[in-house]
């Protein structure tokens, strides 16, 4: 295994921290403390520290969700998670699942939408959400959490969608603080 | 139920006290569990009971300091219980108390108050060094 030439990937791409594999709530926990120690070594300010973690939070438990609604194994129960800088400085908090085709293209719609509004409208989109019922299962569960990190971005929400031979599709997410 | 509860904290749930003598329901801490109604709601029954069985008032204590939306969800429906109860005319009170710089809490604190009525104090207090 070329863990140079991975090392300087992440590097190149301004990855402070990542991970991948099966993604379990001690680990999304134990991530999340590496995040915020790092976050603090590096004089963030409050704000963004607490909107990249935030945003960490609710993409990790967004997958966690979804594999379990979709009765994932162990293998396909996994998340690619990398929090970096863009070029500007900025920073950004992305992650990946593999998702079933046709959910992954009714949520880059949902992130699509979400993106025309502006702030007064995504507050308003946000406690619209807030207020429906907890249980009322569809995929568009993520709601809240997506409405969330689109609040806590100063960019719109970026879903890429790429499709697998398999049938299901990778879908990853960038938010920039 | 007409007792205390007492809840202890972890890295993603808030410590959690209420006095059934006194009325007072503390909560600090950060709540970002997965599935935060598991915890809220024997928060949510004992404030219900709270509501039902004692004629105190009732006053919520609160320092919490992030919560992900799961919990800003089952936070709400603990809102909307004090809101009913002031409605029909029951002392309900919360007073939440945060560290200066944490500007994202005192908003979220700042959006809950807008959909309540009862008093509703949001109180930067020092950092501790």
């Amino acid at each position: 295994m070329d863990l140079l030439a991975m090392r300087e990937s992440y590097q190149q791409q301004r990855v402070m921290l990542c991970f991948n594999g099966p993604i379990s709530r001690s680990l999304i926990e134990e991530i999340g403390n590496a995040l915020r120690n790092y976050l603090d070594s590096e004089q963030a300010a409050l704000s963004s520290s607490m909107d990249v973690f935030a945003i960490y939070i609710e993409m990790t438990q967004n997958i966690r969700h979804y594999s379990r609604r979709r009765q994932y194994g162990e293998r396909d129960a996994t998340a690619t998670v990398a929090v970096g800088r863009d070029d500007a400085g900025r920073y950004t908090v992305s992650a990946g699942n593999l998702v079933e085709a046709d959910d992954g293209r009714e949520l880059a719609k949902v992130i699509e939408e979400i993106g025309e509004l502006d702030k007064a409208e995504l507050k308003q989109a946000y406690k619209r959400q807030l207020r429906q019922p907890r249980d009322a299962d569809s995929t568009r569960g993520a709601g809240l959490g997506l409405l969330d990190m689109a609040r806590k971005s100063s960019l719109p929400l970026q879903a890429r969608l790429q499709p697998l031979p398999n049938g299901q599709a990778f879908f990853s997410l960038t938010a920039t603080v | 139920m007409n007792s205390d509860i007492q809840i202890s904290g972890t890295q993603s749930t808030p410590t959690v006290r209420g006095d059934w003598e006194t009325g007072c329901l503390t909560m600090q801490g950060d709540s970002y569990p997965e599935n935060a109604f598991e915890l809220f709601d024997q928060i949510i029954r004992w404030i219900g009971s709270f509501l039902e069985q004692n004629r105190l008032p009732l006053r919520l204590e609160l320092q919490l300091v992030y919560l992900n939306t799961s919990s800003v969800k089952a936070m709400m429906d603990i809102f909307d219980l004090l809101e009913d109860a002031h409605r029909q005319g029951r002392p309900v009170s919360v007073d939440w108390r945060y560290h200066a710089e944490n500007e994202r809490i005192a908003e979220l604190a700042e959006e809950f108050r807008e959909d309540c009525t009862f008093p509703f104090a949001i109180e930067p207090k020092q950092a501790t060094p």
